[in-house]
């Protein structure tokens, strides 16, 4: 392991922002710190980055603990929110700094600072001053200094919040292509559960302080550990139920519902996880074991699909998101009554504590 | 479509709202211009004016060549040079403090370094004579320990009289260097940090280039002010430091000389424009570039 | 021209205020009362002996409040004049700043009708300046330090550094010093004057590494006494009178004094000429100035003012004839000659190290 946090807790007060957390980070992965703002994800960087000191657990880089260890001693790269950019010092200068601070000999250093700003697709910029800089140009800037000296760990701090939304998403991916062409082993930090998804080999959902549940993207999405972490990630129907006999549960409003598997001893309280994707109406509902009628609230077009809300007499509200064909007309309007259904398999049972 | 009509011409201008808050601006410091204008530039043009009454630029032969005068302008200089480091260097850990401290500690800095602005400066001074003289508080305290057999020269001397100029204008010193230093993004010091540099590096690296404009302000006023102080001197410096505003106080109040006044006043306004100018040519671009 | 204006303007006020209210039959002598006048004079502790004794006797008189104050100051009194508006009924004037006033025709002319002087030394009557009181620049000294009457007697003792050793103080001003240094250099008291500038700095030189504070405020010289920062001092008479009072170890050596006179005057188009005559007659008034000169040691120049003062106090004022025969007086008219070029002499020689 390239990173292992174990059993950090940090307090501030009365207020705890880290509740005892555990982490491995493999060499090469990126992982993502994925939760709401208030979670303790900043205060779990900054234990890493060496800017807080945990009350108690270790912070591992490698073989090396570095629980106590200043910043300047952890080689490790990081992106701030802000860039935090050097703006008296021209890029050159900016992205040569932490080969400055390692006395590394000058001509090693202006190529090293060359080849970063060639990684970066910024050659040329050498002379320009942070202020004479786009956002993503200074996001570049901010990158190459936190690579060039090859550090252990590069941390990301929610780096293309400031970001438009085209520009995020080319610099996403850029910095994706980066860190695997790099293998830099890279813990990001992000509050946007789509980027996370996007960028992360594994994602460490978090939540008061701690970790709910890390896991592959696709995992953590179709299998959440938690209703926090089913909530929080990606969009989602979500019932609470009584576990019932031969592979079923009882909800409130919707009647007995057929799964996969058994969902607990019966008589267990289950929460049940329904993405919206995996629901059909009409006639693509007829085969499914689920089945109930409905009307249709709300349809909202979104281009490649169209989300509808459908209210089941007496029963929760469903999401519904389907697949939608330029071609195609609307599968439903506002106000028709349908039939709404989903397989068994496509149920997911989260267990109740 | 209708940005487009009005850019054809079509629809008739609207106010651009941001040319409209900059005459408000504008409207707003008037006032403020005006007053700089009556009680500073007419009084300036007046002082040169009177300088030159006689028609002859006799009184500026002698500000400027008769060695009194310019011996005198030359202490001044050398001490306002003196004062001007000493609060630099006392100022900077104040206001880097200032920085990161509490509340309380925010109020309790702010309390002592305003202090002496509360008090007259007679009042100051006198204060300073009883602390400082042979057998002031200082020198009894001191001998009192065993650290010293025979008073310190403290009083009536060139150090009595930076004592007393540094305590008053330490402030002038700090707040500048204050706001520079909290304009500052927390960030860049945890930056530089996380990127290898020990905490006198980035301070000297990041912290202090980007605090020029700070420094410079607080010595620029310290430096200024400082070579107007009169009293201070005349009742610290016990008549063995000379200072160029006694001079013209002088001047001014005994003898009524005031196209000699006027003239070595311009004297000294000139050379300070030179020197400010200097030290905003040195320190001018990285304060552009640290904005 | 500008007094025939000032006149006319007398002229018009007082008019207006006859035809605003008709004077009555008994007072058409004297012009309207105002309901204040402004005496200017310096602050401090004499501002409240003015209060209990002038002012008061003057409001008992006349009814009219007096308004007093300060600081006294040449360069506005001379503003005043010239720009027409004059604030101050009756201003002192410092130091010998009563010649050069006179001679500038910054004052009106006494009224002998009202203000009566047939009774002062011919000396000092004149047609524009009131000689208030006298005061003295003496030689002080600790009585601790110089015990038995083994103090310096005059200013050659005072230059004799083997015989009375220790730290002295002088002001830090050509007046006064530069005669001190002629007396000592064996000059006698009425062949003062004209000063020998070039022959008192020399002298001055002998003294100056033992002078170690050159004092600039009254105050000064006794406070350093009293701290023992010096051992001797010159000074006024009346601030070594006051520690004296309070008993402090100082006394004061008349020989080679430097007797004054204070003054005051009425500004040139002040718009109560008349009462400013009449409140410079109270303070001729013999116990008033005594009063003044128990509090003060500044007596003034009634012939019967001694009539009222005690034995006690005889002593410490200037004017008494055991100590009046020791001092010389200023020779006010040679300093408004040469006074500027006395100075620039003395802050060369100061700056000289």
């Amino acid at each position: 392991m390239d990173l292992t946090v174990r059993g950090a807790v940090k307090r501030f007060g009365a207020v705890t922002a880290l509740a005892g957390v555990d982490l491995d980070v493999a060499e090469g992965e990126l992982l993502t710190i994925l939760g709401p703002s208030g979670s303790g994800k900043t205060t779990l960087l900054k234990v890493v980055a060496g800017f807080e000191v945990p009350d108690e657990g270790s912070v591992q880089l490698g073989s090396v603990d570095v629980t106590l260890a200043p910043p300047r001693a952890r080689d490790v790269g990081m992106v701030f929110q802000n860039y935090a950019l050097f703006p008296h010092l021209t890029v050159a200068q900016n992205v040569a700094f932490p080969l400055e601070m390692r006395r590394v000999p000058k001509a090693e250093r202006q190529s090293r600072v060359a080849e970063a700003l060639a990684l970066v697709e910024l050659s040329g910029y050498e002379a320009r001053l942070p202020r004479q800089l786009s956002g993503g140009q200074q996001q570049r800037v901010a990158l190459a200094r936190s690579i060039v000296f090859n550090p252990r760990l590069l941390l990301l701090d929610e780096p293309f919040g400031a970001l438009d939304r085209k520009l995020r998403e080319a610099m996403q991916l850029e910095v994706r292509r980066l860190q695997r062409r790099l293998k830099l082993t890279t813990l990001f930090i992000t509050h946007d559960q789509e980027e996370a998804l996007i960028l992360s080999d594994r994602i460490a959902v978090m939540n008061a302080g701690r970790l709910e549940q890390v896991g592959t993207p696709s995992e953590v999405y179709a299998r959440p550990a938690t209703r926090f972490v089913a909530d929080f990630v990606g969009e989602s129907n979500l019932f609470d139920g009584i576990a019932g006999p031969d592979a079923t549960a009882e909800v409130p409003g919707l009647g007995r519902l057929f799964l996969a598997a058994q969902a607990g001893t019966p008589g267990a309280r289950v929460t049940l996880l329904l993405r919206p994707e995996a629901l059909r109406i009409g006639g693509a509902a007829d085969p499914l074991a689920n089945r109930a009628a409905g009307q249709v609230v709300e349809t909202v077009f979104l281009g490649l699909s169209v989300k509808l809300r459908i209210q089941p007499e007496g029963g929760p509200e469903l999401l519904v998101r389907l697949p939608l064909r330029p071609s195609e007309p609307p599968p439903a309007l506002e106000g028709e009554i349908v039939t709404v259904g989903f397989a068994p398999e496509d149920v997911h049972v989260i267990r109740q504590a | 479509m209708s940005s487009a009509r009005r850019e054809a011409g079509l629809l008739p201008a609207r106010p651009d709202p941001a040319r409209a808050r900059e005459r408000v601006l504008v409207g707003l410091a008037l006032p403020a211009l005006l007053l700089l204008g009556v009680v500073f530039v007419w009084p300036l043009l007046r002082l040169l004016s009177m300088s030159v009454a006689d028609g002859s630029l006799a009184q500026f032969e002698k500000a400027t060549l008769d060695e009194l005068y310019v011996a005198v302008l030359w202490d001044s200089m050398e001490i306002a040079a003196l004062v001007t480091v000493i609060c630099l260097a006392l100022a900077y850990p104040v206001a880097a403090w200032l920085v990161q401290a509490g509340r309380i500690g925010f109020l309790l800095g702010m309390f002592f370094l305003l202090l002496p602005f509360w008090t007259s400066v007679l009042v100051r001074t006198y204060a300073w004579m009883v602390l400082l003289g042979r057998n002031g508080v200082v020198n009894r305290t001191l001998r009192d320990w065993g650290w010293i057999e025979f008073p310190l020269p403290l009083l009536h001397n060139l150090t009595g009289v930076l004592i007393g100029i540094v305590h008053v204008m330490l402030p002038y010193m700090v707040f500048p260097i204050y706001a520079a230093l909290l304009r500052i993004d927390p960030d860049l010091q945890r930056a530089a940090e996380g990127l290898g540099a020990p905490a006198w590096r980035s301070f000297l690296r990041i912290i202090l280039p980007l605090s020029l404009p700070g420094v410079f302000a607080g010595c620029a006023l310290v430096f200024v002010i400082t070579l107007g102080f009169f009293i201070t001197p005349a009742l610290l410096g016990g008549g063995h430091v000379m200072m160029i505003a006694m001079l013209i106080e002088q001047q001014v109040r005994e003898f009524l000389d005031w196209p000699f006044a006027a003239a070595l006043a311009t004297v000294l306004l000139a050379a300070t424009l030179v020197i400010y100018a200097a030290l905003s040519r040195l320190t001018g671009g990285q304060g552009h570039a640290a904005r | 021209m500008t007094s025939i204006r000032m006149t006319r303007r007398a002229a018009l006020a007082a008019g207006l205020g006859a035809a605003a209210l008709p004077a009555p039959a008994f007072a058409q002598s004297a012009p309207a009362k105002p309901d204040r006048i402004v005496v200017n004079a310096s602050g401090g502790a004499m501002a409240n002996l003015f209060r209990r004794t002038y002012n008061a006797e003057f409001e008992r008189r006349h009814g009219i409040r007096v308004v007093d104050t300060s600081p006294v100051d040449f360069g506005k009194l001379r503003a005043m004049v010239e720009s027409g508006n004059v604030e101050w009924t009756v201003t002192e004037l410092g130091g010998q700043d009563f010649v050069r006033a006179k001679q500038m025709n910054l004052l009106e002319p006494l009224d002998l009708s009202i203000l009566d002087l047939s009774r002062y030394p011919e000396a000092v009557r004149d047609t524009h300046v009131f000689p208030s009181s006298v005061y003295s620049t003496v030689l002080a000294y600790r009585t601790d330090v110089f015990r038995d009457g083994n103090h310096p007697k005059g200013w050659a003792e005072f230059w004799d550094v083997r015989r009375f050793p220790g730290p002295r103080s002088l002001r830090n001003h050509p007046v006064d010093n530069l005669e001190f240094a002629l007396l000592a250099d064996g000059v006698p008291m009425d062949k003062l004057y004209p000063i020998d500038i070039d022959r008192a700095l020399r002298k001055l030189t002998e003294i100056r590494p033992h002078v170690s504070v050159w004092w600039t405020t009254g105050q000064q010289p006794a406070q350093l006494l009293v701290d023992r920062e010096v051992v001797l001092a010159s000074g006024w008479n009346g601030r070594f009178y006051e520690l004296a009072q309070r008993g402090a170890p100082v006394a004061v050596e008349w020989q080679g004094g430097s007797a004054k006179q204070n003054a005051f005057g009425i500004p040139r188009g002040t718009r109560h000429a008349h009462w400013a005559n009449q409140f410079l007659q109270v303070m001729t008034e013999p116990r008033l100035q005594a009063v003044y000169a128990t509090e003060l040691a500044y007596p003034g120049l009634h012939p019967d003012t001694p009539n009222f003062v005690t034995d006690a106090v005889k002593p410490h004022l200037p004017t008494t004839p055991a100590n009046l025969e020791k001092q010389f007086w200023l020779g006010v008219d040679w300093w408004t000659e040469n006074g500027q070029r006395a100075q620039e002499a003395w802050n060369r020689w100061m700056l000289r190290r």
